[in-house]
Parts: structure tokens; sequence; C-alpha cells
């Protein structure tokens, strides 16, 4: 006698009529309610833009490659550079300080932070511009002593500087966080096996904890590249030749404020999407970087390259 | 006085009264051992009694509070200063290490370098040894520990057996002193333990002076010279292996022995 728990039940219309293959598509009936709207209101935003004559659109067209737009772009690219290049490099010292064992280097380093993280750099961008009311001579001397150095603080203190110095010590505060963030997440057996070897605290830090750290240090740091690319456009209220200050330059002149404020949209976003693009490429590097199968792929191209 | 006498009378290691503490937890409470040139010494003991955090000491990976400790008759971590004693540099430290080799529990390979940068870093970076001369005895090296053919992968395509083994080597490459062993098959998985054994005992085999902290009664039994046994933070008995095995004088180690053996091979503690 057979044993019925073994017998497999036959489903009575398992006879190959059905196949999910020739399935019908199913209507979800939000979506086509959600899709009606949305393709209402992309055609009344696209009806505004057009037919709404104040945008001014030959005028956008005239001026989006106009000499002084694109040298404002350019002051706005070159900013964003040198406050990420110059950020990125005060905000390691600055995370290295704030894990450093000597608590009164930890404390200044976890006080500058907290300070211009928490100033709005708008704010900072005037201070700094306006340094000279406070300090009218910059020095380089001896504490309390002798003044080896001046300058007459003016004389430094361009736009160009206070832009650089707002948005690096901005950017440094954020940066700080980040490779902070970065560090902690390395495995602390990495330090003490570089110790063990003999590894100086530099060489341990830049190779060892450094590199693995970037893994998770590099993400946030593109969205910071976008963030400060944005952020230019605050130095346009020291009178900073950037993107957003030689439109503003332009429509003081033509009062065509409108067509003018749609020419820097236009390149900010032409900019940003060109930033998020790479930023998803380098993170997709980086997060694949670490799988197995990738270090396999690379070894094997590695030894491919040598043979 | 000869030269060669004195040499085989220091000891490679001497630990006086060292303590340890992690706020009130007085995690070593006065421990003196030494371990002289060519040794193998075994530490056991039940979790918690203080046996990695000794060899982290020694290898100055962590504080100390009180004690002493000396490498070749060297004091460790500390200098002689007017008539007292103050801390040494970083770069003191960093050169007593170099006489010194570890090998983790973990084995904290560098995982964005291959087996080979691993094992030739310390030696050129550290040592000033030649890339090309550091290569060489690499290869040696990887070829003692069975694992020539791995030398361009990185060690995340290795198993834990052979990660180890990459552990071992890049400690060796440096020509140690002494070499520091915590717990080093412990996160292994129990049939990749008897490869990681065979290679540390081939290493004992050439004269290598060893600090051996583990679980596995039957390597220090066999492989180990003497064998300590900690509990506390203190040292309860330090013995030849046979005797530490065949006689044990305390009832703490009678209980240890006999709990330990009955679990099976491999086993954590």
């Amino acid at each position: 006698m057979t044993d019925l728990r073994t017998q497999p039940v036959r489903n009575p219309f398992a006879d190959r009529s059905v196949d999910v293959a020739n399935a019908r598509r199913r209507i979800h009936p939000w979506r086509v309610v959600v899709g009606a709207l949305l393709i209402l209101v992309s055609a009344q935003i696209a009806t505004f833009l057009i037919t709404n004559e104040r945008f001014e659109w030959p005028v956008v067209a005239e001026y989006l490659f106009n000499p002084t737009v694109l040298l404002g772009l350019g002051m706005s690219l070159m900013l964003t550079a040198v406050g990420m290049v110059l950020g990125s490099i005060l905000g390691t010292a600055l995370a290295a300080g704030q894990l450093s064992e000597f608590a009164p280097l930890r404390w200044a380093c976890i006080v500058f932070v907290g300070v211009f993280r928490g100033v709005p750099p708008l704010v900072q961008l005037i201070f700094w511009y306006n340094l000279a009311y406070l300090l009218p001579r910059l020095a380089v001397g001896v504490p309390f002593g002798p003044e080896l150095f001046s300058w007459p603080t003016n004389d430094l203190i361009t736009p160009l500087t206070a832009a650089i110095i707002g948005l690096s010590l901005h950017e440094a505060a954020y940066m700080a966080e980040i490779i902070r963030a970065g560090i902690l997440s390395v495995d602390s057996g990495q330090r003490d096996a570089a110790a063990a070897m003999g590894f100086s605290r530099w060489h341990s830090f830049t190779r060892v904890v450094l590199p693995q750290a970037m893994r998770v240090i590099i993400p946030p740091t593109g969205s910071q590249v976008i963030a400060l690319m944005k952020g230019t456009s605050l130095v346009s209220v020291i009178a900073m030749g950037d993107l957003l200050h030689s439109v503003q330059v332009i429509y003081n002149r033509t009062y065509e404020v409108v067509p003018m404020l749609i020419v820097a949209v236009i390149w900010y976003l032409v900019v940003v999407t060109a930033l998020t693009l790479v930023q998803r490429r380098v993170e997709r590097h980086f997060s694949r970087g670490m799988s197995r199968a990738a270090v396999a792929r690379r070894t094997v191209d590695r030894a491919e390259a040598t043979a | 006085m000869n030269v060669q006498v004195e040499e085989s009378l220091t000891p490679v290691l001497q630990v006086v009264g060292l303590r340890k503490s992690y706020g009130d937890h007085l995690a070593l409470d006065g421990v003196d051992f030494e371990v002289h040139a060519r040794e193998v010494v075994a530490v056991l003991g039940p979790s918690g009694s203080g046996k990695s955090t000794l060899v982290r000491c020694i290898d100055q990976l962590e504080s100390i509070q009180g004690g002493a400790m000396y490498l070749d008759g060297e004091l460790l971590g500390y200098e002689h200063h007017r008539d007292g004693i103050r801390p040494l540099t970083d770069a003191d430290v960093q050169r007593q290490r170099r006489r010194m080799g570890m090998v983790f529990q973990q084995f904290n390979l560098f995982p964005h370098w291959t087996v080979l940068r691993n094992i030739t870093e310390a030696p050129v970076r550290v040592h000033g040894v030649s890339p090309a001369e550091a290569k060489e005895r690499a290869m040696e090296l990887l070829a003692r520990v069975g694992l020539a053919d791995k030398a361009h992968a990185h060690p995340r395509q290795l198993s834990g057996g052979q990660q180890q083994r990459v552990a071992i080597a890049r400690a060796v490459a440096t020509r140690p002193r002494i070499l520091l062993f915590d717990e080093p098959t412990s996160s292994l998985d129990p049939e990749l333990v008897d490869e990681v054994l065979q290679v540390m005992k081939d290493l004992a085999e050439t004269g290598m002076t060893m600090i051996v902290v583990t679980h596995e009664l039957e390597f220090a039994r066999h492989v180990a010279d003497r064998c300590v046994f900690m509990a506390d933070g203190q040292v309860i008995e330090d013995r030849p292996s046979t005797d530490f095995f065949d006689r044990p004088e305390s009832t703490r180690l009678r209980t240890f022995l006999t709990r330990t053996s009955a679990a099976p091979a491999g086993g954590l503690a």
C-alpha cells in the first residue's frame, strides 16, 4: 500500500493551459489618477513657462553664454574647488585633533568645529569681509610681544580672500565631522596591527586608517561638493564676482531680473547635475571596492597586466 | 665577562609586578614572569583572566598602571630621567615595538593591500630593508606557511586560517626578538585551527621565542616549554609543560584542566 503523504497532489488545472508569460497587464486605478494629475500639472507648468512673456526667453538665450556670466560661473567653480580642497585638508586635521589623546587639543578642535558649523555661512562671509573693523592691521609676531610683520587688514581681505576663508572654514567644520565618522568606522584592530608593526602614527593614519575610512567618507563628501557649489552664491553679498553676482551686475543695468536669474538657474542645474552623475559613479566605485568579487576582479586585472 | 654567557642569562622578556586597570577593575594584579631566548611559553586561563591584556600590555598597545617590563634588559615604555622614570616618546615606543611581533585573534591584516604588501610594508617602510630583499623574504615566508600562490591575493579572498597564516608571516618578516600570539586560533572555524597551529609549531622548532595566549591545551602541552596559568589577573602557576598538565598544584588549575579537556578541541573557553 502506498503512503498517501508521498503522493503528489494533482491540481486538475495544472495542465499547461496557464502560462504567466501570457498574463495581461493589470490596471492600477490610483496610478491612473496620479499619472493624469502629473500630466496636468506638467502641462500647466510648460504653458506657464512658454506663454508667460516675462520669462523673456530670447534674453535668456542671449546671455546664457555671455562672457560675464561664464566668468562668474568659472569663479563659482573655482571657489567650490578651493573651498573643498582647503576644507578637506583642514577638516582632516580637525578630525584627527578631535580624536587626539591630548584633551586640550581635542576640546579646541571640538569648539572650532562647533562654532564654524553653528554660524551660518552667510554671516561668516559678511564677518570676514568686515574683519578690518575689528582688526585694522593683521600682524605676525610673538603673542603679547613684538610684531615681526604686519599688513593693513583691508589690503588682505578682499572679496576673494573673505570668500575663500569663509567657505573653507565652513566646509572644514562639516568635513571634520564626515572624516571623523570615517575614521571611527575603521576597526580598531587595524590601528593595533599598525602600531604592533612599529608604524609611526602618521604612517598608520595615512596608509592604514584613512584609505579604509574613504569608503565611509566619499559618499557624504559628494553631497558636500554639491552643497558648497550652491553655497558659493552667498558670496554675491560681499560683491564677489560669482555666477549669481555676475547676473546681478547685468540685471542691475538692464532690469531684466527674471531672465538673468533663469540664466543662473540653468547653469547651477547643469553643474549640480554633472556633479551628481560623478558622485553616483564614485559612490558605486567605492561601495564595490570592498566586495569580494571586485577585489578578485582587480587582482585578476593586475595579474593579466603584469603577465 | 663573556658576552655569550650574559646573553643567555638575561631573559628576552621580564615582567615584574605588572598592574593594569580599567577604571576600578584590576585586569592585571601584580604579574611576574619571564621568557628566555628560544623558549615557547603558553598562557592559559579562563576568559577574563587577563591573558590577552598581558600580551597587549607587553606590546604597549595598552597603558600600564604599575610594575615594569623589560625587553632584553631594556625598560619598556619608560626611561630613566633624573632620579625617577618618565614615559618614552612615541618614536621610542615604536622603536621598541619593532623588536616584537604580534599575531591577533582577528588577524588584523590590512584589507586594502595584497598579501605581499601586508608582509613587506613593515620591513621596507619601518626597517629600511630594500623592496627587492623584502619581497624575496616575504615569498620565502609565504612558501613556509604554504601560501606562496596567494601573494597577490587580497586578505578577504582568503579563509580565516589562511589569513592567520599570512598574519604570522607578516609578524615574522621583521625578524622579531619575540613573537606574541593573542588567541591566534580562537576566531577560526574548528577545521581551520590545525593548519595555523602547525605553522606555529614549525616556527617554535626554528627556535623563535614565543608567548602564546591560547585555549589549545594539546598545543600547550606538546609545543610549549612552559605553561602559565592565569586567573583574576594573577599568575597562579608557571611550570614546565609536563608538570603543568600532569602535576597541577592548585585546585583552580586542576578544575580548569578537567573542565577544558572535557570541552571539544578547538572550542572556546
